[in-house]
């Protein structure tokens, strides 16, 4: 028995859509001054979204981590103490604040006509951070997803406009997915932007958040839509 | 992955990680399997946000609509 979706090309995103909602996206960015940009190569031709923030971090391990992390060589670093700290302790003693710089990127794939989301980072002095570090900023919930989710894997790769290496979530099942969130609603799909679906969801499991604000632009009544 | 819609009350205060964690043990999910929930089947919500806050900007008449949608457990 086999039960066909809607056209699965419906759910595909084509390049000049891809464009489109960046554009809407960068335009909602800027009013709430969410820092993304679009940048193009002068080379290419081509365009991606692009964001840098730079993050304040403690060296501790939150509590919900600490059963990961069991063989890190790492000890002095975490708040593992025997006896209870009080306040004035605990902040002088437990934790170095740091600053790490993180930067995303959303490009086009036209082989897998999905977006991919390329990210890196590195503390002021030009160290990058390893995958592990950087997941050690996760919130708690995304840790169960590391492994298990719309990703295939993440691995290292080089920006296909940059040259440098960044991580990048494989875009392998990212259609897939998609296609399920959005179901068989052609119509309300045409409305949906691709990119805050598709970057809330995934843009979380590595540490990028996208303000609630966005929600109300993902989905826009168009002009052209039924009235009622 | 199939989504299905249900009702459900819920306290304003609740989280969508709180919502998650409600509905992958009514579902019987399998650790390895997530559950992701969109408003407007268009954005996911942060898994801090409160459902209150999300009724306010995207409910109405006592409603919020939100979706849901689980993957399989891969590999």
């Amino acid at each position: 028995v086999s039960r066909s979706m809607a056209r699965e090309e419906d759910f595909f995103l084509e390049e000049k859509r891809f464009k489109q909602c960046c554009e809407d996206f960068v335009k909602h960015s800027q009013q709430i001054g969410d820092g993304w940009e679009w940048r193009t190569s002068k080379d290419l031709g081509d365009g991606y979204l692009s964001k840098i923030h730079f993050q304040v971090r403690n060296r501790n391990i939150p509590p919900d981590l600490k059963e990961k992390n069991s063989d890190n060589t790492e000890q002095t670093l975490f708040a593992h103490v025997e006896e209870p700290l009080d306040d004035s302790q605990a902040a002088g003693v437990c934790s170095t604040e740091e600053v790490v710089r993180y930067e995303y990127h959303v490009l086009y794939s036209s082989s897998y006509q999905v977006p991919v989301l390329y990210f890196r980072a590195c503390f002021l002095d030009g160290r990058p951070l390893t995958l592990d570090e950087i997941w050690g900023s996760v919130h708690a919930s995304y840790q169960a997803r590391l492994q298990e989710g719309p990703w295939d894997t993440i691995t290292q790769q080089e920006h296909p406009i940059l040259g440098q290496p960044f991580f990048v979530l494989h875009p392998c099942r990212t259609h897939e997915f998609i296609s399920a969130v959005l179901g068989g609603s052609r119509e309300h799909h045409r409305h949906t932007n691709y990119i805050i679906l598709w970057l809330s969801t995934v843009g979380p499991v590595v540490g990028l958040n996208l303000p609630l604000s966005y929600a109300k632009l993902a989905h826009e009544q168009s002009a052209n839509a039924d009235s009622g | 992955p199939i989504m299905r819609t249900k009702k459900w009350a819920v306290e304003r205060t609740r989280t969508i990680q709180g919502l998650v964690d409600f509905i992958k043990k009514f579902l019987k999910l399998m650790a390895s399997e997530q559950l992701f929930i969109y408003v407007n089947q268009s954005f996911a919500p942060s898994p801090d946000q409160e459902v209150g806050t999300l009724y306010e900007c995207f409910g109405s008449d006592g409603k919020l609509v939100l979706h849901y949608c689980k993957t399989q457990a891969w590999g």
